[in-house]
């Protein structure tokens, strides 16, 4: 387990209870930092689909969390990093609906609506990554 | 950490409550529980209470979707019982939908709809 104070920290993901230990990490930071449940729930439902992702189209990959500041407020960042096939088409990923394995079409767009911040940088071959914010409302 | 399903048979219905954070094993795991349960019990439908879950994201719903589905193909009745505010508005917000499934705010108010109302388990 983490360190109640670092920074930072990452949770290795290989496999499908790795993305119950990221759920876990991602619940106690988020507490930590002092998101209500609601925007709690929100950020470990967003890390549980991405964690799940990586396990699901890459094999393995990585959850990095970090503690982040802008002015007087404070916020979770949180970057899903795999090594897997990529995702050929972003714009076609982040369409309302679209999913490529057997799923309720969620996915992407649905993640984006729970964080204030996506970013997704992906290359067919070598990998994707994805990165999300949410700040606290102060 | 007790993290499993828990089936008990109340009066003619399954009360099954899921865990606070089920690993997808535990998860998947959900729908031959029930179906067996359903089976060995004769039982005329199911109340999942998912009053303790904390997380539900695209493969839990799913997956209770699939297993209420199951359970009406078997002739039963599937209500949810308890969720919990923030699950409610996160689902909502991510676009999740458990399909037509009946919900209830507590595992007594489902109990009561089960006893009363059209539907009636109790009447069938």
């Amino acid at each position: 387990m983490t360190m109640t104070s670092a920074p930072e920290g990452q949770v290795p993901i290989k496999s499908e209870s790795d993305i119950v230990l990221a759920r876990r990490e991602v619940r106690e930071i988020a507490a930590q930092i002092g998101f209500s449940v609601t925007d709690t729930t929100r950020i470990v439902t967003a890390a549980s689909e991405l964690a799940r992702n990586i396990f699901k189209y890459a094999g393995q990959g990585v959850m990095h969390w970090r503690r982040i500041e802008k002015g007087s407020s404070s916020g979770l960042e949180l970057q899903f990093i795999d090594n897997g096939p990529g995702i050929a088409d972003i714009a076609l990923a982040m369409q309302e609906g679209y999913s490529t394995s057997k799923g309720l079409g969620l996915g992407l767009p649905g993640v984006k609506r729970l964080m204030d911040e996506m970013d997704i940088q992906s290359s067919v071959g070598k990998g994707t990554t994805v990165t999300l914010k949410k700040w606290q409302r102060s | 950490m007790e993290n499993n399903i828990s089936v008990i048979k109340v009066r003619n219905l399954l009360l099954v409550t899921m865990p606070p954070d089920p690993d997808d094993p535990t998860v998947s795991a959900l729908q031959a529980k029930v179906l067996d349960a359903m089976e060995r019990h004769q039982a005329a439908g199911v109340l999942l209470d998912i009053s303790q879950v904390e997380t539900l994201d695209s493969f839990f719903a799913r997956t209770v979707s699939e297993t209420a589905q199951m359970v009406t193909l078997m002739g039963g009745r599937t209500i949810i019982a308890g969720m919990r505010p923030a699950v409610a508005i996160t689902a909502t917000q991510i676009g999740l939908t458990l399909g037509n499934i009946e919900t209830a705010l507590t595992v007594d108010r489902a109990l009561d709809m089960t006893t009363q109302g059209p539907k009636s388990i109790r009447q069938r």
